[in-house]
């Protein structure tokens, strides 16, 4: 069953789930790690008797209620909007396994939503013990959102032998826990609790920027190097985390890390190896800038600063959800389900009687011809999951220069063979006219491109 | 340790630098940011330093050319790597380097007694420049191929010399190995050459007359101005600068590694798109907007008009007590900016905006 395509010219429907999952990524885990911090801090203040230090914690408390409540939670529901739209296969299977993790999990994001809110108005106005006390519901409350959403999330890379036995037997549900607790659960969500705690760290980092050096020397610099410790567990143990998250994902999914190798040249990697060293960089000049410039030197540490180190994170995160999506290449769900829809075990039937015909989403457009029109939906289908007609991993670009036979073969080892590829790309399905209207698509989609070249450059001055 | 650092310090005078390193203080204000972008600009050198000579142990120019960048990007371990790096380092550091000439012209930092460090700077940009439009034929592939001898259209248009010149540089009437072979000299001999030296007059000069402060800084009384020891706070700054210039460079090698087209072929038509790299594009637009003998004279004049001009600043505006001349000067550098980003847009309209 395979539901209507959703065309995003230029970026793709991958882009805009990775857009907004980024961003959502550089808040929600703020929102984890940060409610941690401010008890902590609070905690700490309350002790030493820290009046200046609460004054500013009550500001940054209120740029964590709108930054969370507002951006974190319409990204998040933003997230779901989108793969809906984008991948409304995956989505279903999710929802029909997963239908009472995610009422948990809005069990909890209420909890914390109204913990927050409870949090920043209560600031001076209850007794310190009940502020702390809200406060350390808010951090279990968000910590709990991780550990539910996590298991739904590492389900897609690793959905876990036992779920796979019985996926398409209408019993996959009662596969619940092992499908939740699957082979990389442990691992994604220890390397996400580190990126909660170095982001509640950089974030109060912006807030600490903001207060002048000259006037508030020793308040700045005592505020800035506690943040700035934040990222010390990460910068300890991020590295063998990350050691034991590859470990746990399977050969098969690993092997795409050293796809490069064997297919392009020697060290020469693909895209998501080169993302990830990319994390790694990242993560680690994230470290030393925040070393060099507040920890070093905190009086000066300037907004501009702060936001410097905040889009380090954004590179580091970006890269990380790039990776985490791409490791799951060819599939959307392991094992199970490609990326553009169609299930493992139906590749055969595919095959045998027909993608469309078991495709009843996927219109025909009654404006082409009807051999056209096949290789047009064809092309919605199964291809623009992933690519593009003239911008993203262009189709247009991928195929420039190859006539009709050339892409008849290229169409032939995806269907049939197609090492490498098939590492990284779904298999083809359709049967033998599909395959070939697909193929007169395609060509038909390149050729005025390559027609049209030689009559641009003899106009050229 | 401290026998070995007392071994060096008697030797090498480690103490005296660091005293004077102590000393040395950078003005704190609003702007201060931009002081780090002459700092970025060594560091983009530095890189193009390091990476050209792990380059050089593979590349071979003449005949042999592409198939020794062929072998670089796809053969040797880590070659694509250390390709792109050198070619993204190339164009990050002349961004760098516009932007430090920018903040140095809007920060009246040419005022006396810094003009040498002004136009030194200007030397280092054209040279800058000159190793950009020598590097890029190096691999010898079509896009390299064509964009050259495009490029080397531009000097075939002065009058008189302009001819001379481009033959000269190309090694005869055709882009050929032997272009090749001269781009090669003068890429990793001729411009080093000449670049290192007059590199360490423009750091002994900043190093001598310190950091410029903006009008708006100058206005206000001596004690209320801030600054901050160079040793080691704004040298911790700018090392974590660096590092970010690092990240940038390593996310667009990683993220967009350089290409490597088909081989040049002189029979072949070249292929859509072929135009200078980007700074040169302005230039490019000029020339091609103004056709025949009389529009190469006004073009040409132009350029030649507006550079003379822009090298000359420091004589217009020379001080701060002059408000007029200080706020013609500043509209002047306005108008600048605006002509070389409107002419370079339309260039790179003229060129992908029209369906070719």
């Amino acid at each position: 069953m395979n539901y209507p395509f959703w065309d995003v010219p230029h970026i793709g429907s991958g882009w805009v789930i990775g857009i907004i999952a980024i961003f959502h990524v550089m808040i929600s885990h703020f929102a984890v790690g940060g409610g941690f911090y401010l008890v902590l801090a609070e905690r700490k203040a309350l002790r030493e008797n820290r009046q200046d230090w609460l004054e500013i914690l009550r500001g940054h408390s209120k740029f964590f209620l709108i930054l969370t409540g507002v951006f974190g939670a319409a990204s998040g529901v933003g997230i779901w909007f989108a793969i809906g739209l984008a991948h409304p296969e995956a989505t279903s299977t999710l929802i029909h396994n997963f239908v009472f993790g995610w009422a948990i999990e809005w069990v909890f994001f209420i909890v914390e939503l109204t913990t927050a809110a409870v949090y920043y108005y209560t600031y001076g106005r209850v007794s310190n013990e009940l502020h702390l006390k809200v406060g350390w519901l808010y951090a279990a409350a968000s910590l709990l959102t991780l550990v539910i959403i996590n298991g739904i999330l590492t389900f897609m890379l690793t959905p876990g032998q036992a779920w796979l036995n019985h996926a398409l037997s209408g019993r996959e549900a009662d596969f619940f826990w092992q499908a939740f607790f699957n082979p990389t659960y442990w691992p994604s969500l220890v390397l996400r609790t580190l990126v909660c705690v170095s982001l509640a760290g950089i974030w109060a980092l912006v807030t600490c920027s903001r207060l002048d050096g000259e006037t508030h020397g020793n308040l700045k610099t005592e505020l800035v190097r506690w943040s700035s410790k934040w990222l010390i567990p990460s910068f300890f143990l991020m590295p063998f985390v990350m050691v034991w998250y590859l470990l746990s994902v399977p050969e098969t999914q690993r092997e795409l890390l050293k796809l490069g190798i064997s297919t392009i040249g020697s060290g020469a990697f693909t895209q998501v190896t080169r993302v990830g060293l990319v994390i790694i960089m990242a993560s680690a000049t994230i470290v030393l800038v925040v070393y060099f410039l507040a920890w070093r030197s905190p009086k000066d540490f300037t907004f501009s600063h702060a936001v410097s180190v905040l889009l380090l994170g954004l590179v580091a995160t970006g890269a990380g959800e790039y990776t985490r999506e791409t490791l799951r290449k060819p599939y959307v769900v392991g094992q199970h389900m490609y990326s553009n829809g169609v299930r493992v075990k139906w590749v055969e039937k595919y095959n045998k009687e027909g993608y469309l015909k078991h495709s009843p989403w996927v219109r025909q457009d009654p404006s082409l011809p009807p051999a056209m029109a096949v290789g047009e939906a064809m092309f919605r289908g199964q291809c623009m999951s992933c690519h593009t007609r003239d911008a993203y991993r262009s189709m247009e670009r991928l195929l420039a220069g190859r006539n009709r036979e050339s892409i008849g073969n290229v169409l032939k080892i995806l269907h049939e063979n197609g090492e490498p590829y098939r590492r990284y790309m779904p298999p083809l399905v359709g049967t033998a006219e599909e395959i070939k209207a697909l193929g007169d698509y395609l060509a038909a989609m390149v050729a005025p491109k390559t027609n049209a070249a030689p009559a641009a450059l003899a106009a050229r001055p | 340790m401290a026998s070995l650092y007392g071994w060096l310090d008697e030797r090498l005078g480690l103490e005296e630098l660091l005293e004077f390193a102590r000393h040395k203080t950078v003005p704190v204000h609003k702007h201060t940011f931009w002081y780090y972008w002459g700092g970025i600009s060594l560091f983009f050198f530095i890189v193009q330093l390091f990476t050209g000579v792990l380059l050089l142990v593979y590349y071979r120019p003449g005949p042999e050319a592409y198939d020794s960048v062929r072998q670089i990007t796809y053969d040797i371990n880590f070659g694509w790597l250390i390709r792109s790096t050198h070619s993204w380092a190339a164009n990050l550091m002349l961004v760098a380097i516009f932007v430090h000439m920018f903040s140095v012209f809007f920060m009246k930092a040419y005022r006396k007694p810094r003009e040498f460090g002004w136009w030194s700077g200007l030397v280092l940009l054209l040279m800058t420049m000159l190793f950009g439009f020598s590097g890029y034929l190096l691999p010898m592939d079509e896009l390299a191929y064509f964009a050259t001898k495009i490029g080397l259209e531009m000097p075939e248009k002065i009058p008189w010399i302009g001819p001379k010149i481009a033959s000269l540089l190309r090694g005869g009437l055709e882009v050929n190995e032997f272009t090749v072979q001269r781009f090669f000299a003068l890429h990793v001999v001729i411009l080093p050459l000449a670049f290192l030296p007059l590199l360490g007059f423009h750091l002994w000069l900043v190093q001598k007359h310190g950091n410029a402060v903006p009008p708006s800084e100058e206005a206000k009384p001596v004690e209320q101005r801030r600054t901050m020891p160079f040793f080691p706070n704004f040298l911790a700054k700018d090392l974590a600068m660096w590092l970010i210039a690092l990240n940038v460079l390593a996310v667009l090698a990683a993220l967009f590694p350089w290409q490597l087209g088909e081989q040049a072929d002189p029979t072949k038509a070249p292929p859509p798109g072929i135009h200078p790299e980007w700074y040169f594009m302005s230039m490019f637009y000029v020339l091609e907007l103004f056709q025949g003998t009389w529009g190469l004279a006004v073009s040409m004049g132009i350029f030649t008009l507006g550079l003379v001009l822009w090298t000359l600043i420091p004589f217009y505006d020379p001080d701060s007590r002059n408000g007029k001349r200080a706020r013609q000067a500043t509209w002047f550098g306005l108008v600048v900016v605006l002509i070389l980003t409107a002419t370079t847009i339309l260039g790179y309209w003229g060129v992908y905006g029209k369906g070719h």
